[in-house]
């Protein structure tokens, strides 16, 4: 007799008793169940620490305008301004040459209510970002680079914004399209962010961060609102809100309590050329440090910053601002993270541990019912086999009597409880996908149920259907025929 | 050459402290396209007998020998291949799989065969056997739908299935009216006269055993007469005399 044969044996015999069929099948159900959503949300909570971690920013490198030159380089102290010398004489300034390469920000007599370059640089008290060395030929090129995902350029101001009578002090960012694939924990809780058409086309359209529309729309949809920056009117185009559990947007967070506008718009709208930060990702976490030194060299070479002269911007990447936190020098810490290839990686896994920890036990106490239910699912198919062997004694007669073998009588019942088993293990895998999808929804968890897990599920419902079905098919090949056909 | 031959069988059971001996040394030679009646007693050692020969028991001794093969010392799944393949049953209680349809019924032994028989095939012989028992139009039944007669016609089929040589019959009108009793006996004949299949009637009613062409009967696990039987009753005649069912 085949495997074939068997399983259509079984099949039958188990379709002529469909509600015990299905009533014994349900333990099977729940444990693989159980199985298979302990699984999504074992895989689900890496790819949340996965994601946590860039949400964290452990792929992301900031680079600056300006640099704070320290005593051991530079005896004046304070910033040193490399593109000093490629400002012209002003007398020489005609229009066209002033649209070739150089812009009244740089130019010391132009009337102008920002400070210039050089005034920046030798101050300060302005402080990192506010010097006017990055431009967004520099974000371009850094886009050329090798292991560069998304590359922002960005500029940064404070503004009140103004919605009918609501006013609202908040930080206004200037971004690229490429900002949400950046900032990975966003979600937009309405309308979108502005697109790469309404960037190129200098577009006065804003995108308000969660705070900030609450505080200026209520609850109120701000899509297609109208808000005022700078007293120039902007169309809101969506609203962007936090996609993770771990960050709630709150007043003065930077991220949720600020406007996004198109920097080319701000460009405009200020009549300003340079950048204050562009904002990198990394394709891996692993190349942060080499992008980030490629970064530097690019950088050098594009300001012509000499051999021994220190850099006109700073590249920060998480690691390293860890490692600055903790009271290195500057120079000291770049040396350590230039030499530690895996530093990105320690800091990575601190941050998982906490979710590790949580996940563990959830695991565990999922692995526990797992192994509960598929222990009684397994019991009541070998109670259920078991009366079956009992209540079918003479079918089991009737099947030797016409030739039937002990061997395939074991078969048949094996197969009948191995098809119990599997019966309830897809019944199982489906009921789990949907448990799976329901804690991906109230965790906010990407729960991923995978082929792999899925064809686990399946053999542990079949190992059970073996394990627990092999005794009874035993007792049922072991009848003798004449007393099994006997029997009533 | 005999068909079937046994020689000093004996077969004891141990019920408790007791040996009951069902069989004392019964020889037997049985030829090819006999129908041979087996009659006695309850607790002759008839059935006991039939168990043997059908394959189904074996024997505490004594030789057993089917088509000149000693099957007194097969094992388990031997026995079976030859219950599957030489022998078929027809029991008093039809035995028929419930909730199962005829044809399903019917086909039960080609499950079993050495040749790895497809669905389709299966299906078309089942058929042809239950059409060749007049059962064609109820083969989708069950066979708590069917009559008693109709229930033993699907045993008998199921039982042909494998073309076997010999028919092993327990009581076969032990449930039956006189009628389909007559009918069931007609359908035996019929398989000796013109497929010269061997059949073995049990039964404990001398008149059901005088439809065989030799009758033996049994008494305290032996053969107490072996006689031929020139009154065999011819069930076809009876039939055209009875009135329609």
């Amino acid at each position: 007799m085949t495997v074939g044969s068997s399983l259509t044996i079984a099949l039958r015999a188990l379709s002529r008793n469909k509600l015990q069929t299905a009533l014994t099948t349900i333990g099977m159900t729940i444990g693989v169940a159980t199985v298979l959503t302990m699984i999504a949300l074992g895989t689900g909570a890496e790819a949340a620490i996965e994601q946590q971690v860039r949400a964290a920013g452990m792929n992301l490198i900031v680079v600056t305008a300006g640099n704070y030159k320290t005593k051991t380089e530079d005896d004046g102290g304070g910033v040193v301004d490399h593109q000093a010398r490629l400002i012209p004489d002003p007398q020489s300034l005609i229009p066209d040459v002033l649209l070739a390469g150089f812009h009244p920000e740089d130019d010391p007599m132009e009337k102008h209510d920002h400070p210039t370059a050089r005034q920046r640089l030798g101050d300060t008290e302005a402080g990192l970002g506010a010097a006017a060395t990055l431009t967004p030929a520099d974000a371009d090129a850094i886009r050329q680079l090798r292991g560069v995902q998304f590359v922002s350029e960005g500029i940064h101001e404070n503004v009140h914004a103004t919605a009918g009578d609501k006013r609202w002090f908040t930080r206004l960012h200037g971004g690229d399209v490429e900002l949400p694939s950046i900032r990975r924990s966003w979600t937009f809780t309405a309308g979108r962010f502005f697109s790469a058409r309404e960037q190129s086309r200098l577009a006065p359209v804003a995108v308000l961060g969660a705070f900030a529309a609450e505080k200026l729309f209520g609850t109120a949809n701000p899509v297609g609102q109208q808000i005022l920056l700078w007293k120039q009117p902007f169309q809101v185009v969506g609203v962007v809100g936090s996609g993770s559990w771990m960050v709630a947007p709150s007043a003065g967070d930077d991220q949720f309590d600020a406007v996004y506008v198109p920097f080319t718009t701000i460009h405009k709208l200020l009549n300003l050329s340079k950048l204050n930060d562009i904002t990198i990702t990394a394709a891996s976490t692993g190349e942060v440090t080499r992008v980030s030194k490629d970064v530097t060299e690019l950088l050098r070479t594009r300001h012509g910053i000499g051999m021994k002269d220190p850099d006109d911007f700073t590249v920060g990447t998480q690691a390293r601002q860890s490692l600055a936190r903790g009271g290195l020098r500057p120079e000291v810490a770049r040396a350590v993270v230039g030499n530690v290839s895996g530093l990105e990686k320690v800091t990575l896994e601190q941050l998982g541990r906490t979710l590790d920890r949580a996940t563990k036990t959830m695991t565990a106490l999922l692995g526990s019912i797992a192994a509960v239910s598929l222990i009684v699912g397994g019991i009541g198919i070998m109670n259920i086999m078991l009366l079956s062997v009992t209540e079918r004694t003479r079918e089991i007669g009737i099947r030797r009597a016409v030739g039937a073998r002990a061997g395939d009588v074991l078969r048949q019942f094996l197969a009948e409880a191995i098809a119990l088993s599997v019966i309830g293990g897809v019944a199982g895998i489906a009921l789990g996908a949907v448990a799976s999808g329901i804690i991906a929804q109230m965790l906010k968890w990407s729960t991923s149920v995978s082929p792999a897990s899925i064809a686990l599920s399946f053999a542990v419902a079949a190992a059970v259907g073996v394990f627990f079905g092999y005794y009874p098919a035993r007792q049922a090949s072991r009848l003798d025929p004449i007393d099994s056909l006997r029997y009533e | 050459m005999p068909l079937l031959r046994v020689k000093d069988l004996v077969k004891t059971y141990q019920v408790g402290d007791v040996a009951v001996r069902a069989l004392r040394g019964v020889t037997l030679e049985v030829e090819k396209g006999e129908f041979v009646a087996v009659v006695g007693p309850s607790g002759s050692g008839k059935s006991t007998f039939m168990h043997i020969l059908g394959c189904l028991d074996r024997p505490t001794s004594g030789e057993y020998w089917l088509e000149d093969r000693d099957v007194s010392r097969l094992n388990d799944d031997e026995l079976s291949a030859i219950r599957n393949r030489q022998i078929g049953f027809v029991f008093q209680g039809f035995n028929l799989l419930a909730r199962t349809s005829a044809v399903e019924n019917v086909e039960l032994p080609l499950l079993y065969g050495p040749a790895k028989v497809g669905a389709a095939e299966r299906r078309k012989r089942a058929s042809a056997a239950l059409q060749a028992v007049g059962l064609a139009d109820r083969a989708e039944h069950h066979p708590n739908q069917l009559s008693g007669g109709q229930q033993q016609r699907v045993a008998i089929a199921r039982a042909l299935l494998n073309n076997p040589s010999i028919l092993f019959a327990d009581e076969p009108t032990g449930n039956l009216d006189s009628r389909t009793s007559v009918e069931v006996m007609d359908i035996f004949q019929r398989l000796k006269d013109e497929r010269g299949i061997t059949i073995v009637l049990i039964t404990h009613e001398q008149q059901v055993a005088e439809y065989g062409s030799r009758i033996i009967a049994f008494k305290d696990g032996q053969i107490v007469s072996d006689r031929a039987n020139d009154r065999q009753r011819l069930a076809m005649g009876e039939l055209a005399m009875l009135p329609a069912g």
